[in-house]
Parts: C-alpha cells; structure tokens; sequence
C-alpha cells in the first residue's frame, strides 16, 4: 500500500471503517450459515458466533489502528532515519540549509514588503471602492470637485506633503517633540470606515471654520509609543504648531494611515492649515481620495471630476500664461487629463518609487531561491548515488518504491522545515534593514511588516515548493534503482549518474551569470552615479534649516518686495541674515558660511518664465534660487566669468544684478558673452528686469542624473537655509552652531541640520538599494553555484579514482588527468555561461530606467560578470583537480 | 504502540502464511475453516484475533489483499501471499522448527 493511499485513510477513515465491516460482516454470515446446515437454530447460531466475536467495535478498531498507526509509524521512524542521515553529514547539511534558509528568508522579506507596500488593501470598510485622484490640488479646487461628484463619489482631502512637526505635550516639561501630522478633511474617518479605539473621531463639524478647530485624533502606534496608552490623555491639551489643541480621541489600533510607508502620529482638521491657503486656488497642499458609491464605475466619476479639472485649468491658464506664451505649452495644459487611480491598497508616494525595484529584487532573490535549491538538488541527487547500495538492499528485501520516495522526501521536508523557521528569523531582521533603505534616516519609512497568514501561506508555500524542486527528482531516482544492477556495482551507471548532476550545475551557472549581470550592470551605475562630478564640494558642508515667526523666512515675492510694497520685513531679513553670518562664521572650525532659499538636492525649486529683448517668452522656465554673496566660494561652485554677487547687489534698484549657470549662458547666449545681457523675469504679478553680472559652472540642482538645469541666483532677501563649510568633521560642531544661530534673534529656530552628501545620497536611494541588495544576492549566488560546482567535480573525482588509476598506470600525464577534469567542468559552465548571459541581456531590459551611463554592451558589463564567473569556477576545480592529478595508482587499484 | 515485527512472533501468522501458500487466494473466513480442518478442530481460530493479525501481516508486506466477488456475489476480500511473505515463511518455518525442537528435546529429556 503506497503512502498515498495510507495518507488516503487517514484523511478518509469512514471508507476504511466500511471496508472493515463489510470483511466481518461476511465472515459472520457465513460462520452461522454453516452453524445452521449443521442443524443449529439460526438464533442460536447468532448468539454463538457473536460471542465467538467479542465487541465487533473493538475489533474494528483494532484492525483501522493497524492502518493508521502504522502509516504515523513508519512517518516517525523516516523522520528519525533522516534526521540521522542529515546528522551525517553535518556540513553538507548545515551547508545546505544555510544556503536554503538564506534564499528563503530573502524572498520572505522582499514578499512581507510587497504585501505592506503593494498588495494588502487598506484596513478600513471596502477599500475596493477606494480611489484618489492623480496629482497635488488647492483647497478651493478640492471643494469644487466635492461639489460636482457629490452623486457619485464622497471625496475627502488630505495634506499631501510628509513633514515632521514640532509639538509640545504637557507631561514633558516644556520639551520640544518632532510629530507627525496628518492634515485632513473632518468626514475622512467617517467615509473611510475608521473607529476609534478612545473618544471620538473627526466629524465633519470639526472642518467648517479656518482655524477653529483645535482638536486632534492620535494613531494608535503613537499612543501607545508615546503615552503607553494611557486613557487620561484624551481630553488634555497640547502645543503644535504654537497654537493649543485638544486630544479628543484615538483612532483603532487596525488604521495606520491611508498611505502605506508613512507613519502618521496625529490628525487634525484641514481647517487649521494654513488660513491663507485655504482660500487660495493656486497654492496646491492636498491630495484628494474617495469612496465611490455602490454600482458606480471609476470611469463614470472621472468623467465627471474631468470636466470640473478641465474648468480649472482654462482658470488658471489665464492667469499665469502670457500673450506671447508658446502655443504649445498652453495647448498641453489645457488639454491635460485627470487621471483616477483605485485607492484599494493607498496611495503611496514610497509605492510609486520603490514599487519597480521591490520587484526586481524579489525577481533576485527569487533567482538565489532556484540556486540555492538546485544546489540542495545536488547535493541529495549525490547523496542519492552514494545511497544507491542502501536503497537497493531495502528494495530487495521487500521495500515499497513508495516507502523509499517517502523515506527521501521526509529528509528534503526536514531540511526545508528547518530553513523555513530559520528564514522566518532571517525575514525578520532582513525586512526592516531594507525598510530603513527606502527613506532617509531623519524621515523614516514606515511599513507593518507583521507575520501575518500571509507571510506564512507564503513561507509555507515556498517550502513545500522547495522541498518538492529539490527532493522530487532524487527521491524519483533513488527509488528507480534495479537492486541486481547496483549489487554488481556496474560502473557506467555511476558516470551516467554524474552526468544527470550536469544539468542542474550549468542551470546554477546561468541563474548566478544572471544575477552577476544585472548586478554588475546596477553597481557600475552606482558607482558612475556616486563618482559623477556635481559642480560642487559636497565634503564637510553642514546644512541647517531655520524657521523664524517673526521674520517671512521665504517673502511670497521676492520682486514685491523691491517694488516697495512689502519692504520692510524683507529687508529685516536680509539684515538679519548678514549679523548670522557673520556670527557664524566667528565659531571656531568654521572655514565658510553663507545663505540660500533651500539646499541644493533638498528637493525644492523656484521656476519663472523669462523674456530676453526682442524675443518672445521662452519655452522653459529656468529656476531661480536666492543666495547670500558668498554662497558659491562656500559651495565650491567655480566662477567663470564676470564677478560674484556682492552685499550691495540686494539693495532695491529699479535693475537687479544676478549671476547664471553655465547651462543658462548657453542656452540663451550660445558661445556670446552673457556678462552685462538683460532679460525680464515674468511673473503672474509683476515683470522685474535682471542683469547678469557673473557666470558659475553647473552645479546639479536636485538630480545627481540630470545635468543642470538654467538656473539663475538671485541676491538673497530671505532664507531658510544656511551653509557652513567647516574644516574638521562637522557633525562635532552641529551644537555650537545651533547656539550660535539661535543667539543671534530671539524668533530664530534651528529645525533641521544634516550633512549636504547625505541629501546628495538620498537623491540615490533607490539605485543604492538596488546595488547594494542585489549586489550582495549576486555573490550568495556565485557562492553557490561554486559549492555546487565544487561538489559535482569532487564526486567525479572520487567516482573516477579508479579509472584515473589506471590511465595513470598507463602512463597518462598528469596534465592530461587533470584537463579531463577541467574540461568536463568547463563545458558545463561555458553552456551556463551562455544560457545566463543571453537570459542577463534580455533582463537588462527591465533594469534599463535605473542604469546611468552604463550600458548592457559595455566592456565592464560583460567583463565583471563573466570574470567573477571564471575565478568562481576556477577556485571550485582547483581542489578536485589537484585530487585528481595525486591519485596513487597502486591505491586507486587496490580500492576495488 | 505495538512494534510490527515483535507482535507477528507467534504462530498465527506462520499458519496463515502456509495455507495461503498452499492454497492460493483465501478470504478471512476460508483461511479459519482451513485452520480448523487442517488441524482437526484442534486449533480453533479467534475471529477476535485473525483480522488485525491480517492486516498487520498486509501492512508488513507479506501477504496483499485485493476486493473480490464471491459465489453467493459478495464481496469478499481476498488474501495472497507475496514473495516477502514467502521469505518470511522459509525463516518462521526454520525458526519454528528449531524452537519446537529444542522444546521437545527438553520435554523428552527433563
């Protein structure tokens, strides 16, 4: 009876039970049939037989027991025999289940951030019916679109930026807290489906009036990190944003947020945002979402959000375009088209960036899984070979084929539970590392990467998979053995068996030159991207972001404020800006200070159209950043003709003095000196001529990818930023310096510091992500691939050591012993090597978008794979090969 | 729970493995009556004994079983020796010899 049949009984005992009464049955019939012909009274005959049987029940339990019971026992006993077997062999196990419980563990992780990033729907009320509309949109838009999809869609706003908060809470003695806020419509909760956990939720009566509405809802996560759940917080008041708000509930432990990757600490009610861009059409702050009514299709909603969008842009086209605007652009605006997206899983800005390398990594680790479990293949194939003897005695002693596969797929199960529990370990660690990777340090990425019956459907999955890839096709061979055939020791069946090794070498082969490939090709990119000149010394340059009440940090028009209307403060800033730094630049180590709008590379950008004399307005808008005189010696950014910008140049005149970049002189001047050329910036409100008094060297602006854009620099009035170049490592001074700063005005606020490379790095995350994770699995893979090979050649050896013997005793070279063995181990590359260079460029394909001047064809592409490849494959045939050109013919002679 | 090999030592197994040699393919019910005949009533087959004794014998291997109609168009589950069984038997024989022997030898000469 095969296991099948056994497991069979198991599951369908009722069957077995029938099978057993019908046998009984008719053996008590027939021993009262025959009582009865030899004159016995039928009834008596019942009685006898009956007694003769004792408890039918008993009986038919003993009898199903046997079944059964034997099955588990026989379970039981290819369990210990196994892990006996695996204990033998300790190292190859433990090689073995390293290299599969690595594998397994990787692909756990990258499928547990797929599902917190991609798949698992929102936790709330049928996300299903859940969108959100493309693009960042201004409060009076957001209401308009309410208004006309009312009937078909109940839409909600919420604050698209992510930035953290500054927050006072009363139990902390006054100290300052970095929170993260949600801003959003005060009938989310209620649409969404959302409960609160304590108090109450926003309703919409707490979004009707500009900032009347201090009331706030914390996450779960952030009351229980916080304040240890304490109930009594609900209720209390606290400090954000320096204005009193009230806790007035907790929202239920299952909502996190609506936006995978971002960790929300507290909702508040649009209405306390900012009052003027409330009313404001062009400032742009919300990303809008949805619940689309039952039967109502996203398409039939669109159409309808489309026509209230398509409103909004002839709007706005009148606006801010000029008569002389190009054509083209303004066709392009007008026609643009509102895209509806299903919101079922959130909308996600990290989904959007990291969503293509999440699955390129899984497809990676994925590729380390086939690896590692052919070379698990290999390994018990081998081991299968070596076991033919053991196998053969069982068959000839009355040993089922199937008992045998079983015996062989309990060993290959146990090596997958194991590095099932041990990957489940491994995920554990590895899933939040990756985490880490996918946003900057000082702005966290959040994802509930929990282990949920998801992860272990998977895992599970995944093992039974492994366990059948890699213990199948030996179990099938080990039990196909002929017991006469392998008795007498025939020795061509040996090679044959070395040669059924082959296949699984050259697949290892390929899926690591894979791997190698496309990890070549993403470190090269990497590499290429972190050498790329930037047009500037990012090395010990400190940033620090200032905020101040009093003073508009940023005023709303820096040419209003020369036309007069709004002077005042703008010109306390820039006072305010030269006493900083000239404070700053008195603290000890420090080498240069100076002063811009924002940082370079920290994401944010200024753009104007302009119009050079005689021309009409140009097709693109260059940037325009201000920036204190010394900006560009602090930055390092050369100049190239004409002078720098100097304090007197911020003074208000009728003209202002301004210095380009590079890329701005060429476009618009060709090879002609720009020093001294005039041209209008156009804004909405106002047309200001510049005159360009200097030129500097390109400078990346926010892109380590993109070259510079035109770019022209402005003399500061206001600023947020401020540079300090220093001469020892300048994280020591980050204190100093903040009190330095501080000291110098009362409204005066440091609220971020970091270092100008590490917003340079997170302008890479994605391709350091990339390089680094599948840089590592490419060696894992190449690790792998060597063992494997190293495993098959050894045994090769070890099987031909007689036939090495006697070609030695012959008088064969020991050259020529050892070409044989390289020769068999090369051609199984080299076909490996084939097949994974040809799979490797047509994958280089889906890896295209994130290759910087790098392409597949390149020498390096080809040479750094391939060369690791080689010295792989030669260090994995050094040993075998040696053996083999040492093996003692006399000894080879005498072994059989 | 019971161990296989240990819990087929006594002679039911021996007996039933020789009739179904002799005799070829034998239901539950036959293989008793053949007991019983064979050794003039003397041995009387416990029907409480002869099925899990069955089964554990069809678990090791020894004998297979296979459904089938009998003359009265029952059915009826026929047993058969296989070529382990008949291994088994040559050394059960042999070793059942050998202990009757020693017991009979001691019995004469005690």
């Amino acid at each position: 009876m095969s296991w099948l049949s056994r497991l069979a009984n198991v599951l369908r005992t009722s069957k077995v039970e029938r099978d057993l009464e019908d046998e009984l049955q008719f053996h008590i019939e027939a021993r009262i049939d025959e009582l009865v012909q030899t004159g016995v009274p039928r009834h008596v005959a019942e009685g006898q037989v009956a007694r003769r049987f004792g408890s039918r029940l008993r009986l038919r339990e003993a009898s199903r027991d046997v079944k059964i019971v034997s099955w588990l026992e026989s379970l039981l006993k290819d369990v210990r025999f196994g892990v006996r077997m695996l204990r033998k062999d300790a190292v190859v196990t433990g090689a073995a289940v390293m290299s599969l419980s690595l594998a397994i563990g990787a692909c756990t992780a990258a499928f547990s951030l797929i599902d917190a990033l991609i798949l698992r729907p929102l936790p709330v009320r049928a996300p299903e019916q859940l969108i959100y509309l493309e693009g960042v949109f201004s409060y009076p838009h957001f209401e308009r679109f309410r208004e006309a999809a009312r009937s078909q869609v109940e839409l909600f706003a919420m604050l698209e930026a992510q930035r953290r908060r500054q927050a006072v809470f009363p139990d902390a003695g006054g100290a300052v807290e970095n929170v993260r806020p949600q801003f959003l419509s005060g009938d989310a909760f209620h649409i969404l489906g959302v409960q609160p956990a304590m108090g109450r939720l926003l309703a919409p009566s707490d979004d009707v009036k500009p900032g009347g509405h201090p009331v706030a809802v914390l996450s779960h996560a952030f009351w229980m990190r916080r304040f240890g759940g304490d109930p009594s917080v609900v209720g209390r008041w606290f400090t954000f944003d320096d204005r009193a708000f009230q806790i007035i509930g907790v929202a239920d432990r299952t909502f996190p947020g609506v936006e995978p990757g971002r960790l929300v600490d507290l909702w508040v009610p649009n209405m306390m945002w900012d009052a003027e861009a409330l009313t404001d059409p062009s400032t742009r702050w919300l990303r809008i979402l949805g619940r689309l009514k039952p039967s109502v299709e996203p398409e039939q909603a669109r159409s309808i959000l489309q026509a209230t969008f398509a409103q909004f842009r002839r709007e706005e086209a009148s606006r801010i375009f000029q008569p002389d605007e190009p054509r083209d652009r303004v066709q392009h605006f007008l026609n643009s088209q509102l895209y509806v997206r299903s919101a079922e899983n959130g909308p996600s800005a990290l989904r959007r960036d990291f969503e293509r390398p999440l699955w390129m990594l899984a497809a990676i680790v994925g590729l380390v899984l086939l690896i590692a479990a052919s070379n698990v293949a290999n390994l018990f194939l081998a081991r299968a070979a070596a076991r033919e003897r053991e196998m053969s005695l069982r068959l000839s002693i009355g040993a089922g084929r199937g008992r045998l596969i079983q015996q062989v797929l309990i060993e290959s199960a146990l090596l997958a539970i194991v590095a099932c529990a041990l990957g489940l370990l491994f995920a554990a660690v590895a899933g939040p590392t990756v985490v880490r990777m996918l946003a900057p340090p000082h702005n966290p990425a959040y994802l509930d990467l929990r282990v949920d019956w998801r992860v272990l459907a998977f895992l599970g999955v995944l093992g039974a998979l492994t366990t059948m890839l890699f213990g199948l096709a030996p179990a099938l061979r080990a039990s196909g053995v002929a017991p006469i055939g392998v008795l007498s020791a025939a020795s061509g069946r040996l090679t044959s068996r070395i040669r059924a090794l082959r296949p699984l070498v050259a697949t290892q082969v390929g899926f690591s030159l894979v791997l190698l490939f496309l990890a070549g090709l993403l470190l090269l990119s990497f590499g290429k991207l972190t050498s790329t000149n930037l047009g500037f010394t990012k090395a010990r340059l400190m940033l620090f972001t200032i905020e101040s009440r009093e003073l508009p940090s940023r005023p709303d028009d820096p040419d209003e404020t020369v036309m007069g209307e709004r002077s005042g403060s703008g010109k306390q800033a820039h006072v305010i800006g030269l006493q900083l730094l000239e404070q700053v630049r008195r603290v000890p180590g420090v080498q240069r200070a100076s002063l811009s709008e924002w940082a370079l590379f920290s994401g944010t950008g200024s753009n104007s159209g302009i119009r050079l004399p005689g021309r009409a307005l140009d097709a693109i808008r260059p940037l325009f950043l201000e920036v204190s005189p010394d900006f560009f010696e602090t930055m390092g950014i050369r100049l190239i003709a004409g002078r720098p910008l100097e304090p007197r140049d911020a003074e208000p005149e009728t003209r202002r003095a301004v210095v380009v970049n590079d890329a701005f002189a060429r476009r618009y001047f060709g090879g002609e000196r720009a020093v001294g050329r005039v041209f209008d910036r156009v804004k909405s409100a106002a047309t200001v001529q510049l005159e360009i008094v200097g030129v500097v060297a390109d400078a990346r602006y926010g892109s380590v990818r993109h070259p510079a854009p035109p770019l022209v620099y402005l003399p500061f009035r206001g600023f947020r930023t401020l540079q300090v170049r220093t001469g020892g490592e300048p994280a020591v001074l980050v204190d100093t310096l903040r009190q330095a700063i501080e000291a110098v005005h009362p409204s005066l606020q440091v609220t971020d510091a970091q270092l100008q490379s590490t917003l340079v790095d997170n302008n890479m995350l994605r391709e350091r992500l990339l390089a680094l994770l599948s840089g590592f699995f490419a060696v894992v893979g190449l690790l792998l691939a060597a063992v494997g090979l190293y495993g098959v050649l050894s045994y090769s050896v070890v099987q031909r050591t007689k036939e090495i013997g006697i070609r030695l005793a012959l008088g064969a070279q020991q050259l020529a012993v050892v070409r044989s063995v390289v020769t068999d181990a090369s051609i199984t590359m080299l076909i490996g090597a084939v097949g994974g260079l040809a799979g490797g460029l047509y994958l280089a394909r889906f890896v295209g978008t994130f290759l910087y001047e790098v392409q597949p064809f390149d020498f390096w592409s080809l040479a750094l794979p391939v060369g690791s490849l080689l010295c792989a494959g030669a260090l994995a045939a050094v040993l075998p090969a040696r053996r083999a050109a040492r093996v003692d013919p006399v000894v080879a002679l005498r072994y059989e | 729970m019971m161990k296989r090999h240990d819990s087929l030592q006594g002679a039911l197994p021996l007996l039933v493995l020789k009739i179904l040699l002799r005799r070829g393919p034998l239901h539950g019910y036959g293989i008793t009556l053949h007991i019983e005949t064979m050794s003039d009533e003397v041995l009387r087959v416990e029907e409480g004994s002869l099925y899990p004794a069955l089964h554990r014998m069809e678990e090791a291997g020894w004998i297979k079983a296979r459904w089938a109609v009998s003359e009265h168009k029952r059915r009826v589950r026929m047993y058969e020796v296989t070529a382990a069984g008949r291994r088994q038997l040559e050394a059960e024989e042999g070793r059942w010899h050998a202990v009757t022997g020693a017991v009979a030898h001691v019995l004469k000469h005690a």
